[in-house]
């Protein structure tokens, strides 16, 4: 547990994916995420499909940690193909069952738009398999600098980012340890009425909210008697930059783009 | 106040709300919690809104944001332990978004008068936000990227969200009278809340 929530869903690997910049990673995604509204014929789908699956495939990531990604959407993908083939009436009568027919309209938008979801989902997934909490907050840190300007506080985001990381492993061990103390001197979680049980809440947060502040003021009282002054000066451990990789990344997206402006119909 | 920087206290103080919203995102699995009727019940809500009571606005509103954004970027921290950017696409991804201004919200209310009816009404009015901005928003999801045809409603959506209503007001008083008692037990004595004060 501890281990999995610093990495997260990152799967280590040396592919070309994991090794372009992160930035260039999430202007990547961002777009995509936009053009994919574009795609309106089975040629311009394909194109997409092509470039989604393709960036998949070369990350050398065992495709059951993809599927795990889609899990919790499966159900909405299906629901809604479901949900256009009897609603929507459009097209030919394609066939009928028990006397309902289903039109081609409703089959290809169903298809179009789980297909649509698929990708994106597929797409954004692949950001964060690729990459780790660590290195998006750099990136991060460094796509948002310009909003220093009006004032927010970038530093202080990935600051947090990465502090919360830290702690989220530790609280959960304490989350555990008071839980188990407690039931040592008789609170029961379990059983009893759902009144009860309700109460037993507040025996189990509140020495937790005490702890984490007390974790917190330590850990601010560290930071201050090292010298932490905020943002401005500070160097880094690992410099993020861009190379050729993400060079050729940008020109084939862009390509991908051409493509599909062609392609529509 | 609003240009003032944020102090190393006030980021590790953040930082500690946004592992509790974690924690409390999946207490079934951590503690023997309360499982009622086989549904898993989540604290992210009651830990949201204390964040406002506890931390303020501003911050109380900043830390759910960087919540929001270290779950996107991969952390598995919201609840069931997702993460990753793919959660935005989620229809109950506006649930998380509401945290960032029902913790602006809750924080203002205290900060205007610190009592236990205050409290209270803070914790409530949070999570009145929370629904609204999070049923709109799964309403939202729905019609732009599944474009649902008319079977499904608006009045459907709600219907469906008033079966956790009951338990969600009780949370949020809870949420309440916890947030009181940390106040006047703990808190009120900290370097935390003298910095706030001398501000």
């Amino acid at each position: 547990m501890g281990s999995s929530m610093i990495i997260g869903q990152y799967v280590p690997g040396n592919s070309f994916i994991h090794r372009i910049d992160p930035r260039t990673k999430i202007t990547i995604i961002f777009f995509f995420v936009l053009i994919v509204f574009f795609a309106n014929s089975v040629m311009s789908y394909g194109l997409l499909t092509l470039f989604a699956v393709g960036s998949a495939a070369s990350t050398r990531i065992p495709a059951r940690y993809l599927i795990k990604g889609l899990l919790p959407v499966w159900f909405l993908i299906v629901f809604t193909f479901i949900l256009h083939l009897f609603v929507t009436k459009e097209g030919e009568v394609l066939f009928s069952i028990f006397s309902f027919d289903f039109y081609t309209g409703g089959i290809i938008q169903g298809l179009a738009i789980s297909l649509r979801f698929f990708l994106l989902i597929l797409v954004t997934s692949l950001l964060t398999l690729t990459t780790t909490p660590i290195e998006i907050t750099d990136a991060i840190e460094g796509m948002l600098g310009p909003l220093k300007k009006i004032r927010f506080p970038v530093h202080e985001l990935a600051l947090m980012m990465s502090i919360s990381l830290r702690f989220i492993p530790t609280l959960m061990q304490e989350t555990e340890k008071i839980s188990k103390a407690q039931a040592s001197r008789g609170v029961d979680f379990r059983t009893g009425s759902f009144k009860d049980r309700i109460k037993a809440v507040v025996p189990l947060l509140v020495p937790l909210f005490v702890s984490a502040f007390k974790r917190a003021e330590e850990l601010a009282m560290a930071m201050e008697a090292r010298g932490y002054q905020g943002g401005e000066g500070r160097t880094k451990l690992r410099e993020l930059s861009i190379g050729k990789l993400d060079i050729y990344t940008y020109i084939l997206f862009i390509l991908v783009i051409i493509g599909l402006i062609l392609t529509r119909s | 106040m609003k240009k003032k920087k944020f102090t190393a206290l006030d980021l590790t103080m953040g930082s500690l709300f946004v592992a509790l919203t974690a924690v409390g995102a999946n207490i079934t699995s951590i503690a023997p919690f309360m499982v009622i009727g086989g549904v898993p019940i989540t604290l992210q809500t009651f830990i949201a809104i204390l964040a406002g009571i506890v931390l303020g606005s501003r911050l109380g509103a900043f830390s759910m944001f960087v919540y929001m954004v270290l779950g996107l970027a991969g952390a598995p921290i919201f609840a069931q332990f997702k993460g990753g950017a793919g959660v935005m696409l989620s229809p109950t991804f506006g649930f998380i978004v509401s945290f960032i201004l029902l913790a602006y919200v809750a924080g203002k209310m205290v900060e205007a008068k610190r009592s236990f009816p205050m409290y209270v009404s803070a914790a409530l009015v949070g999570m009145v936000i929370n629904y609204i901005v999070g049923t709109n928003w799964m309403y939202a999801a729905y019609l732009f990227w599944f474009e649902a045809p008319e079977g499904l409603t608006y009045q459907m959506v709600w219907a469906w969200m008033a079966v956790p209503l009951p338990k969600d007001i009780i949370l949020s008083v809870l949420a309440g009278y916890v947030g009181y008692r940390l106040e006047t037990g703990a808190l009120a004595h900290t370097k935390f809340r003298k910095q706030q004060q001398a501000v």
